[in-house]
């Protein structure tokens, strides 16, 4: 394409504005450097020629604090078998150790299958965890072995998703409709843990303002942005986009749509953000927040206004510039 | 907007008749401070996404750690608090309302805070305090508005809202004339994601 891509493109931002978003240049920088020691640790395991290890989350998304999750898989192309090397009892060993460790859920800390993941979209098949591997591996995800057969996947997904496109020059529906199906499943799935238990509301409810409406949104924009090409480019845009961490894929945004005032306003709320989840006491009182003692928490409250502060970044950028005729059409329908 | 001065209740109403999305509550002269302070205390939340009250700037008799104590204490769903920079006589006093505090560039009648060099010592003093861009203000000390797009290039991340009306020759706040609109336009394209507090009736209205 000639002009540059997604990658960088905070930084872009960063230099046309003058702004340094320092938290999550040093997010960057933390998750840069500790890679290459999970890498030779995990590169030291006995891998099936079908196997990678994939992080997913605050890693992939290039924002890494000292108290960050590791969700991570092993992620397989081909179909489900019961034995894959490395096993997750050696994965274990490396990622997820102590207070690092993926949810209860078991969406990650397990293997996952490509087969599944690519060909069971909709439908009842289609379950929560299959959804969530699918949207997360094409939207946050960092292989720490196995390059080629994370890309195999990554890249499966993505043209199961443009099979369906019909028409140039119009945004890939069956992704967006993939993407906008994953972000109301967590949203609903929020008030369906509430309803079960209500340990860690404040924490899931200021990341669903916060770190996920970002993953969100770094998802729908460059689906959005397809309505320029045609389906050949499309292929070679998304590529770019969704090879870059969302908030690369986002500032590059408020810079072609020509809005960096309102970029740089975004990300230092995102940075805000970034800088309370590095902070030991925040988090601590977030975990202890919930749906009845949420307005006492200075905390909270904070986080409230930076996802306001989120919502109007996002919101000038669909809706104030050229791309709003796009985000009517297919924003909603 | 001044003709029910004190009348909150009907303030507010006017300004539902605008728009839901933002208010700004002016209490520019300090002996309307109380009955604010008590309309609002007796309010759960106004109907509107943005809430502003703009801290007296007129008819200051209260020592400034008082007054300040009273603006700390105004509900906790009050999103600015915008102050005129000429009136702060110590920084430091206003360090309690954090991020709440919003500082607005003066016009040309004042002796401060009326550009970015001006401004920079406030901000400097208060690294929490966000801005509230008085685009009329910028009018009246430069023609060319250049001094606008300075204020916004040095204090891009601390834009919280916009001040939008014309000025008349006493530079009271009059409704937006069309040259404004025009000559605005460019600085108002750098604005769009923050509120826009009309200090007048819109054109039409």
């Amino acid at each position: 394409m000639g002009e540059p891509g997604a990658s960088g493109a905070l930084e872009r931002l960063s230099e046309r504005t003058g702004e340094e978003f320092s938290n999550l240049r040093a997010a960057r920088e933390l998750a840069a450097a500790k890679q290459p020691d999970y890498e030779a640790q995990l590169a030291e395991l006995n891998h099936d020629g079908d196997s990678s290890i994939v992080l997913f989350g605050s890693w992939a998304r290039r924002e890494l604090t000292d108290h960050s999750d590791e969700d991570w898989l092993i992620l397989v192309d081909g179909t489900q078998r019961k034995v894959v090397a490395p096993s997750v009892d050696e994965v274990e060993l490396v990622l997820g150790v102590g207070e690092r460790k993926p949810g209860r859920q078991g969406t990650f800390g397990v293997q996952a299958f490509c087969n599944d993941i690519a060909e069971k979209v909709g439908l009842d098949h289609d379950d929560n965890t299959n959804l969530t591997h699918r949207v997360l591996l094409m939207l946050e995800s960092v292989p720490l072995t196995g390059h080629d057969i994370h890309r195999a996947c990554w890249e499966r997904i993505l043209d199961g998703y443009l099979q369906e496109v019909r028409r140039d020059e119009r945004p890939p529906r069956f992704f967006l409709n993939d993407l906008v199906r994953y972000w109301r499943t967590i949203c609903v799935d929020f008030v369906g843990k509430q309803r079960e238990a209500d340990e860690k509301w404040g924490t899931r409810n200021a990341k669903l303002r916060a770190s996920r409406k970002v993953l969100f949104a770094g998802g729908l924009l460059p689906i959005l942005q397809c309505f320029r090409y045609n389906r050949a480019a499309m292929r070679e845009f998304l590529v770019d986009q969704l090879s870059a961490p969302a908030t690369d894929r986002l500032a590059y945004a408020f810079l072609e749509w020509d809005i960096p005032d309102p970029g740089a306003r975004f990300f230092d709320a995102y940075d805000r953000w970034i800088g309370l989840l590095n902070d030991p006491e925040v988090r601590a009182e977030l975990k202890a927040v919930n749906s009845t003692n949420a307005d006492d928490s200075t905390a909270f409250r904070e986080v409230q206004g930076i996802g306001r502060d989120l919502d109007r970044g996002l919101l000038a950028l669909l809706f104030d510039t050229d791309l709003e005729a796009t985000s009517r059409q297919y924003g909603i329908f | 907007m001044t003709d029910h001065r004190g009348d909150w209740t009907q303030l507010v109403e006017e300004a539902l008749g605008i728009s839901s999305f933002a208010i700004e509550l002016s209490a520019l002269s300090e002996r309307e401070l109380p009955s604010l302070i008590e309309f609002l205390s007796r309010e759960r939340r106004l109907p509107f996404r943005y809430i502003s009250v703009h801290a007296p700037s007129k008819g200051m008799t209260m020592p400034e750690p008082e007054l300040i104590r009273l603006l700390a204490e105004l509900p906790r769903w009050i999103d600015a608090i915008v102050v005129h920079p000429d009136v702060i006589k110590d920084s430091e006093n206003y360090a309690p309302l954090g991020r709440r505090l919003v500082i607005e560039n003066m016009d040309d009648r004042k002796g401060d805070g009326r550009d970015a060099s001006e401004l920079a010592r406030y901000f400097d003093a208060l690294p929490q305090a966000g801005l509230c861009f008085d685009i009329a203000h910028v009018a009246s000390i430069d023609e060319t508005m250049a001094r606008g797009d300075e204020i916004l290039d040095s204090f891009t991340s601390r834009l919280r809202h916009v001040h939008l009306s014309s000025l008349d020759p006493d530079s009271h706040h009059v409704p937006l004339s069309p040259r404004d609109a025009e000559r605005f336009s460019p600085l108002l394209d750098r604005c769009r994601d923050v509120p826009w507090i009309l200090e007048a009736p819109p054109p039409n209205g």
